[in-house]
Parts: structure tokens; sequence; C-alpha cells
């Protein structure tokens, strides 16, 4: 219990830290009244309007009363203004997270449960051809980068087959389903397929040793079968560099679809950063980072609770410190 | 119980075990390494037999061959081994899982490393039990208990929630014993099951096998590098170098009367109660052979205090002495004519190899 809550107190003093910091560091250089309304609405406009953002934002008064005034907006959901898209921050937000959760989700998942039982099974048969032939594809897929993948399923699948629409648009689930599917499929296969070749590798190596403890062969000299052996014993011996990647992949969501946003015309969270920042988008760049920094810590912190999940010896540990 | 009904049932006649001509080979970059190079022994129901030996000598990869629980991929077996008058040294993995824990059971050196340290005690006690006698978990788990009873572990309810690094070594060999006795197998065995606990818990883990065993009317192979831990604990003796049996006999017999120079020099590396200390022990110079190319003759030659051309060139066959139970392979034995003579000799020079400073 007192560890969680050290852990809580960690990601608030880290979130905080990262999104003021974040917060101070696009107003630097802006420093005549007005100038942060100006950068943000951009061009040409009326002092008047100036004055209104200035005014309506508190962009005029310190930092910390700012930073105060949008983690309030934050805590109810007003993520600020954002003029390039001329619109409240939250509306255009949302389906933008949507796509890039979406994204990372559905790539995680796919990734998840194709690794794990292939992993599991090349370390049974470790050595055999099913392990090698696996192991030289996860090698091959490893090496091949996001912006080859990304046109050469897109030339196969999209033009080639013509299984899935050309251009993907923002469907959602509870829409229309079955294009939904359609519109995801290739993006996150582009996804998935480097992320399952890391993790097979990954957990492979982990398993394979596991496979040596004494506590398996003890396992066999009972009796236990081995597909028992292997998921009852070794499996949950094995899964800590696994949960620790996964988490770090979780955290990395935003910016890792970048390519594949970019490429197969999604508008996902990673190109919205960059687009903002480019064009001094203040609300966006804050409210964007934000999200990112909560979802790192927090994945952090549900990595190092899953930790004590499956390891009793540091849940033990926890317990007494 | 269980135990009872099993014991019923079982086959009183002949022995328990029968190995003849044992091989265990594997194949290696290096060539054929010769681990098990033809054993031969008997044992019968319900005794205890020691099979003794320096790392390397086979003693470990005898038992396991024994168990079959070796790696299929580059192993090659040979020979018979019989349990229960049946054949099962050509058993694949896939038919023996239905006698390991059940029939054969296995206790490892260490205890530290031999539990799964994310599964409770009382789930690996329960597992062979639900696995072989189709235990629901309820009765298992109390099963499970009354184990950690037999086994000497106090609070029995309390530590089937535990996980093993909340015990002690000595406890967790315990608790190995109780998954090991869980199915009331015929024939246990413990290799180096005592080689990482302390001293003093070494006798009580001994004790409480033998116990077991005389209970259970169990056999137990007892494999060890330490002939002092199967003194007082084994009806048999078998001493193991170089993936031979260079000797066996009943314990008492070994002690009066060994034959074997390396069975000598094992015996010269125990500490006696009763020497002064720092007292320097024997310890065996030069190392174990090479078993992808094993010495011509006597495989013990090159480390041997007595050898002799002979030794260099046949390899001496296992002979009986006049107690037909107690065999030897050795041309030249301790208490040959041959052997006084190179003893005296050697008193004459000091010796310089095989001192342990
Ligand atoms: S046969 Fe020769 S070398 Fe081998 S143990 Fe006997 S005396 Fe020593």
């Amino acid at each position: 219990m007192r560890y969680a809550l050290q852990r809580f107190t960690q990601f608030l003093i880290v979130f905080f830290l990262v999104t003021f910091g974040v917060m101070v560091f696009m107003r630097i250089g802006l420093n005549k009244p007005g100038d942060p309304a100006r950068t943000m609405l951009g061009g040409t406009v009326s002092q008047d309007l100036i004055d209104t953002t200035t005014r309506r934002f508190h962009l005029d008064s310190n930092y910390l009363v700012q930073y105060w005034y949008w983690l309030k907006g934050m805590l109810t959901l007003d993520f600020g203004y954002s003029n390039p898209n001329n619109l409240n921050v939250t509306t255009y937000l949302k389906p933008r997270v949507l796509t890039t959760v979406f994204l990372g989700l559905y790539s995680i998942f796919f990734a998840l449960l194709v690794a794990v039982p292939v992993a599991v099974y090349q370390a049974y048969k470790r050595d055999r051809p099913f392990d090698k032939l696996s192991s030289f594809a996860t090698f091959f897929f490893i090496s091949v980068p996001a912006v080859v993948l990304a046109p050469l399923l897109k030339y196969i699948f999209i033009d080639w087959l013509a299984w899935f629409p050309r251009l993907s648009s923002k469907v959602y689930p509870w829409d229309n389903p079955m294009l939904h599917i359609k519109n995801f499929f290739v993006p996150v296969l582009v996804l998935t397929i480097p992320l399952a070749a890391t993790w097979i590798r990954l957990l492979r190596a982990d398993m394979v040793q596991t496979l040596q403890s004494d506590f398996i062969t003890l396992a066999s000299a009972k009796g236990v079968p081995p597909s028992r052996v292997l998921w009852g014993h070794a499996l949950r011996n094995s899964v800590f560099s696994l949960v620790t990647s996964v988490g770090f992949q979780l955290g990395g969501l935003v910016g890792g679809a970048l390519i594949v946003e970019a490429y197969f015309n999604m508008k996902g969270m990673g190109s919205l950063l960059v687009v903002a920042i480019l064009s001094s988008d203040l609300f966006t760049v804050q409210s964007v980072s934000a999200i990112l920094v909560a979802c790192v810590v927090l994945v952090n912190l549900g990595v190092d609770l899953s930790y004590a999940l499956i390891d009793p010896r540091i849940r033990h540990a926890r317990a007494l410190s | 119980m269980t135990n009872v009904i099993q014991a019923a049932n079982r086959d009183v006649n002949g022995p328990l075990l029968e190995l003849t001509d044992v091989k265990t080979h594997f194949r290696t970059r290096r060539g054929l390494v010769r681990a098990v190079d033809g054993v031969s022994l008997t044992l019968e129901r319900g005794k205890a037999l020691g099979i003794v030996g320096e790392s390397g000598s086979g003693k470990t990869i005898l038992s396991r061959s024994i168990m079959g629980l070796l790696p299929t991929k580059g192993t090659e077996r040979h020979g018979s081994i019989r349990f229960e008058q049946q054949e099962i040294g050509n058993l694949g993995r896939k038919q023996m899982r239905h006698i390991w824990g059940k029939e054969m059971a296995m206790i490892f050196q260490d205890p530290m490393t031999s539990l799964n340290p994310l599964m409770k005690i009382g789930k690996q006690i329960a597992e062979p039990l639900r696995i072989h006698l189709g235990m629901d978990k309820a009765t298992a788990w109390a099963t499970a208990e009354r184990l950690l009873q037999d086994v000497r572990i106090p609070e029995g309810a309390r530590r089937l929630h535990q996980y093993p690094h909340e015990l002690s070594g000595g406890m967790r060999q315990r608790v190995m014993i109780a998954i090991a006795m869980a199915c009331g197998p015929t024939m246990l065995f413990a290799d180096e099951p005592t080689t990482a606990l302390d001293v003093t818990v070494q006798a009580q883990i001994l004790d409480l096998l033998n116990d077991q065993r005389k209970d259970r009317n169990m056999s137990l192979i007892l494999v060890t590098h330490d002939l002092g831990v199967v003194a007082g604990h084994t009806d048999e003796i078998a001493v193991m170098y170089g993936g031979k049996l260079v000797e066996k006999a009943p314990t008492r017999a070994l002690f009066a009367d060994m034959k074997m120079p390396y069975t000598e020099a094992l015996m010269q590396s125990i500490p006696k109660i009763d020497d002064p200390s720092h007292t320097r022990l024997m310890a065996i110079g030069g190392r174990p052979p090479d078993l992808v190319n094993p010495p011509q003759g006597c495989r013990f030659a090159p480390r041997c205090l007595y050898t002799r051309d002979k030794c260099l060139t046949e390899e001496p066959p296992l002979v009986a002495t006049d107690n037909p139970e107690h065999t030897y392979a050795c041309w030249y034995p301790v208490g040959s004519p041959e052997y006084h003579e190179s003893k005296a000799r050697l008193s004459e020079t000091p010796v310089t190899i095989g001192r342990l400073d």
C-alpha cells in the first residue's frame, strides 16, 4: 500500500514537471505582452482578437497562474484552443486520440497474440526446424524498417489484392465495424509485424533460459505434461522482459505510429504533435504532450504493478519496504 | 491411504530395478562423450543404494538415464533398464511421464532453484497428486498438508500458502521430499540432496529420507560425491569412475574391505571426527578422465598411486571377492602383494602430488 502511494506521488511529480516544462519551453522568446496570443493565432490578426485571446487564456499572467488555469481546464476535459484548426482542442483531439489508441492497442494485442505462442513453441522445439525457420523470419522482420514495410504491404493488400479501401477515413467500430476493421487492417499489420518479431525473440530467449532451470526439470520429473510445464511453469517465469517491452511500446504509442499515420493518411497523435510544434500551436502541444506523459508514466506504473502481480518475491519485498 | 494400497499391489518378487550394460553417450562437437559406459546393477525393493563418485564420474547422468530425464536430442541410450519387471530403457518422455512422479521420483541438489519461485508450495505438492491420482483440488491440498506433516514441517496449513522464498533451504528440501513422496513412488532418486545445505540440516534430511524409505518400502538411490553421506544411510554402495562402475559392495563390506584404489582415495578425502583438527585431507590429484577419449586400460591409471604397465594397456574387468556381492575392477587391488609393494615404495619417496593445502 505504501509502495503504491509512493509510486502515485512519483507519477504526479513527473507529470507536473514535464507538462510545466513543456509550457515554459513553448513560450521561450515570447516576452512582449500579447506575443503568445499572436504566435498562437498566427498571421495578421486584429489587436482586438489578440487581447481577447490573451485575457481568455490568462496569457499575460505568470507561468504558474497560466499553468494552473490550463490544469484546471484539463481536469474538466477542456484542453484549450487551437487556432490553426480554429477549434476547441478537445473537439479535434478526440478522434486523433482514438485513432492512435486503436492503432496502438490493436497492434500490441495482435503482436502478443502471435508472439507468445510462437516463442513458447520455439523454445520447446529449440534448434529444431520450426525454431530455426521462424527465428530466421523474426530476424528478417526486425530488420525491415517501417518505411519499407508500409509501402510494401500497402501495395500488396490495397493496390494489388484490393482487399481494403484505398484511403482510410475515420470510422469507429460502433458505427461500422466491418469498415473499421478494413480501415485499420493494413496499418495495424505494418505495426504488428516488427513488434511481434521483436517480442518473439525476446520471449524465446527468456523461455529457453527458464526451460533449463532446475524447477522445470523437477516439474517434468513430477509427471507434469509438457504443455503445462510450458504454460503453467515456464511462461510466467519468462515474461518479465516482455512485460517491460510491452509497457515501453504502450508508452511510446504516440510517436511510434508516426510513419504509419503519415503513410496511410491516418490522423493520429503523432502527426498532430509534429504539425502543432511547427505551427506554435501552444495548447495543442501542451495537451498532446500531457497525454503522452500521462501514458508513459501510467504504463510504467502498470508495468511495476504487473511485476508484483507476477512475482511474489517482488510483492513481499515491497510490502516490507 | 493410497500408499498402503499401492504397496500391497506391488509385485514383491524379483528386483525392483535391473540395469544391464547401460550406456549413455552424448553427441557433441568434440565427439562422443561416453558419460555412462556400460553399467550393470540390480536394486532390491526397499533397499538404499549409494552411487558415489566425483563430478564427471557419470553418477548423475546414470540416475537421470534410469529416469529417462535426459534431453532426447544428441543422446544415445544403450543397454537395458528393467523397472518392475518392465523394460523402460527405450521408453520416450511421453510414456515415462506416467512413471515420473508416480513410480519414480527425484530430489534435486539445490532446493533454492528446484522449486518454482512463482507457485505456492501447496500447488507444487498438489500437482502430481492431481495429475497421477486424479484428486480434486481440495483433496490434493489436504493430502499436501499431511505430506508436509510427514516431512516434519510444522504449521503445514500455513506453509501451503507460502512461496519458496519464504522458506529456509532445509525447509525447501523437505518440501521437495514431500513432492517426491506425494504419489507414493517405489523408487526415489536423491541427487546430492544435502550438498547445498548446512551441516546441521544435512543429517536431518538424510534421516528423513531413510525414515520415509522404510515407512513406504521404497527403494532409494542416493547419488553423492561424499562417501560420508552414504555411509550410514545405504545398504549398498556403487562407486563410479569415468562412466563405469569400479566397485560395488554392501556398505559394511565396502568400508571394512575396499578394493579399488579410487575408493580408497575417496575414503581418505572424508574428514574423520577423531582426526586432530587441521589434519590435511588427501585430495585425489589430477582430473577425471576425458570421456571423449578415455584412457586405454584402467581409466583411473593416470591418477592411481599403484599403476603398473598392465593397468595402462588392459582394462580390468569387474570381479568378485570372496563375497559374491562385493565386486571391483582393478588389477592390483588394495591388499594385494603388488599394492603393498607399491605402498612401501611410496612411503620412501615423499608424496608430492595429491596433497590438499
Ligand atoms: S587397475 Fe591399476 S591403475 Fe587401475 S586402479 Fe587398479 S592399480 Fe590403479
